[in-house]
């Protein structure tokens, strides 16, 4: 369960990323963050990956309260999460089969262990065939499956998403959310997006962020800009 | 092993600057640790020798040559006492003139003075044992090595205190340049690492490639210094014979280990080797360590 608990973030030069947000997400939710550019949907993100602290308020991630917690903590937080971002982020030295095992290396997953798991995330995404391909020779849509299948692996109960579809083409983007359909009551799935139609087409919890508020949170809901 | 190797092949003028700045450290180092050693060699082998020889007036009474001798092996600053006896001087003398039966026929025992040859603990006391020689009745003269020991001490200290300068100097220069080539290297991986620190790597995880490549280039440099430094010496070792000719064995003290370090043998080559493995890996370590602690903020 992740709990947000009056949480603001105000950065140094004055502007608030998030004022004063309340809500819970539970096990095994579907969630979309949805809002316009700067209404806070990648703080809450960063905030549950613990890459800002908030001003003030607490965040429980599992647990853990993560606006204290220690620098073990923290790494046993992160392995507990993937995350899948716009850009992809996919280490172009390591073919796709090494950029999924880098998420159960770092977990210290043993070799056989590591093989097995790669090759199931590999046919979820649909990349059975490209194991030892380098990521220059992928498209998009591939380089995003190889960053969800390093999402997956590792036993990772929270996947976050920022604008997992932001830099995709629609039928891909479409391939891409089929993915996330799969980890549907398996996973907690964030998905911070813009694209409203995939939104309104899953019928999921929507958190509608607007200025650092929550403006809007429906469980089976849609959403317009 | 093999991601070290790729690591070299992505990036090779850094690793090959990493290489080369290790590897001119480590042969300057060895250099001046043998040097070194050889010199400290060197004045222990010299402190064998009598370093002050006190020769008594021929009517000189033994007991009162005894007297002295025990007076100054209670002062706590001699290590040993040899005492000449005028037979043992004639002795001495036939030996070294038997060839010459007319130098052998104008001397006699008694006109050969007795003496007592004279081993400090720490050539420092050399001078203080020669004054206080000097102060004694029945005395003829007091002989002592002081120039050599004195030159020998002065050079020992004043290469050691440049030696230590210099070395200090020479793993400042290449920490601060290996850092900057390691710090170049992890810049272009810096959307990697901060991908690692998100899924949960530790710290230990994302240092370990940086520190594991600098041991192999520490190693390198390493083995490349003591290769070609030991072809030197061996090249040049019919000179070494001859320079250090009459010297049976030079060797100095490691934590109460004497190493010996001439006549030239494997241990010594092996101690040598050892520790400039050690002192590279030591070098490339801190300076991967350091350059990764830029990165590694949670």
């Amino acid at each position: 369960m992740i709990t947000f608990d009056k949480v603001t973030k105000k950065f140094p030069l004055g502007n608030t990323a998030l004022s004063d947000i309340s809500f819970e997400i539970d096990d095994n939710q579907f969630v979309f963050l949805v809002g316009q550019s700067g209404a806070g949907k990648t703080s809450i993100l960063k905030m549950i990956t613990q890459e800002i602290k908030p001003t003030s308020g607490s965040i429980i991630v599992d647990d853990f309260d993560v606006t204290d917690s220690n620098f073990s903590q923290k790494i046993e937080l992160r392995r507990k999460i993937g995350i899948i971002f716009q850009d992809f982020k996919v280490l172009s030295d390591k073919n796709v089969f090494e950029n999924i095992a880098v998420s159960l290396k770092v977990i210290g997953t043993d070799q056989s262990e590591i093989k097995t798991e790669v090759k199931r995330a590999l046919e979820l995404v649909g990349l059975s065939k490209k194991e030892f391909v380098f990521p220059v020779q992928l498209s998009a849509g591939e380089l995003q499956r190889v960053a969800i299948a390093r999402a997956i692996v590792g036993n990772r109960d929270i996947i976050i998403a920022d604008e997992p579809t932001g830099n995709l083409d629609p039928k891909t983007a479409w391939d891409i959310m089929k993915i996330f359909k799969k980890l549907e009551g398996k996973r907690t799935v964030i998905i911070a997006t813009h694209n409203t139609d995939i939104v309104n087409s899953f019928q999921k919890r929507v958190l509608v962020l607007k200025e650092g508020k929550i403006i809007k949170d429906q469980r089976k809901g849609g959403y317009e800009l | 092993m093999r991601d070290i190797w790729t690591s070299i092949r992505r990036t090779p003028y850094q690793s090959f600057s990493a290489f080369l700045i290790l590897f001119f450290t480590l042969f300057l180092t060895l250099i001046l640790f043998v040097s070194l050693t050889f010199l400290y060699g060197t004045l222990n082998y010299l402190e064998t020798k009598p370093q002050v020889t006190v020769y008594f007036q021929n009517k000189t009474p033994e007991n009162q040559i005894f007297k002295v001798r025990d007076e100054l092996m209670s002062s706590g600053k001699v290590l040993g006492i040899k005492y000449i006896s005028k037979n043992d001087a004639f002795n001495i003398y036939k030996q070294l003139n038997k060839d010459n039966p007319l130098l052998l026929e104008m001397v006699s025992a008694d006109i050969l003075p007795p003496s007592l040859e004279i081993y400090a603990k720490k050539p420092i006391y050399l001078p203080e044992i020669a004054e206080y020689l000097k102060k004694q009745g029945d005395i003829d003269e007091v002989q002592y090595e002081k120039d050599i020991i004195d030159k020998l001490l002065v050079l020992t200290n004043t290469i050691r205190m440049s030696a230590l300068i210099f070395f200090s100097y020479l793993i400042l220069m290449s920490i601060v340049v290996l850092t900057t080539m390691i710090l170049f290297k992890i810049a272009l991986k810096e959307s990697e690492i901060t991908l690692l620190r998100l899924i949960g790597a530790t710290n230990f995880y994302i240092r370990k490639p940086y520190i594991m490549e600098s041991l192999f280039l520490g190693f390198t440099a390493s083995l490349l210094s003591f290769g070609i430094f030991s072809s030197i010496v061996l090249y040049f070792n019919p000179f070494l014979q001859s320079y250090f000719k009459g010297i049976t064995a030079l060797s100095v003290d490691i934590f109460n280990y004497q190493l010996t370090i001439w006549p030239l043998n494997y241990i010594f080559f092996v101690i040598v080797f050892v520790s400039i493995s050690l002192f590279g890996a030591v070098i490339a370590s801190v300076a991967s360590y350091i350059a990764t602690n830029k990165y590694l903020r949670v």
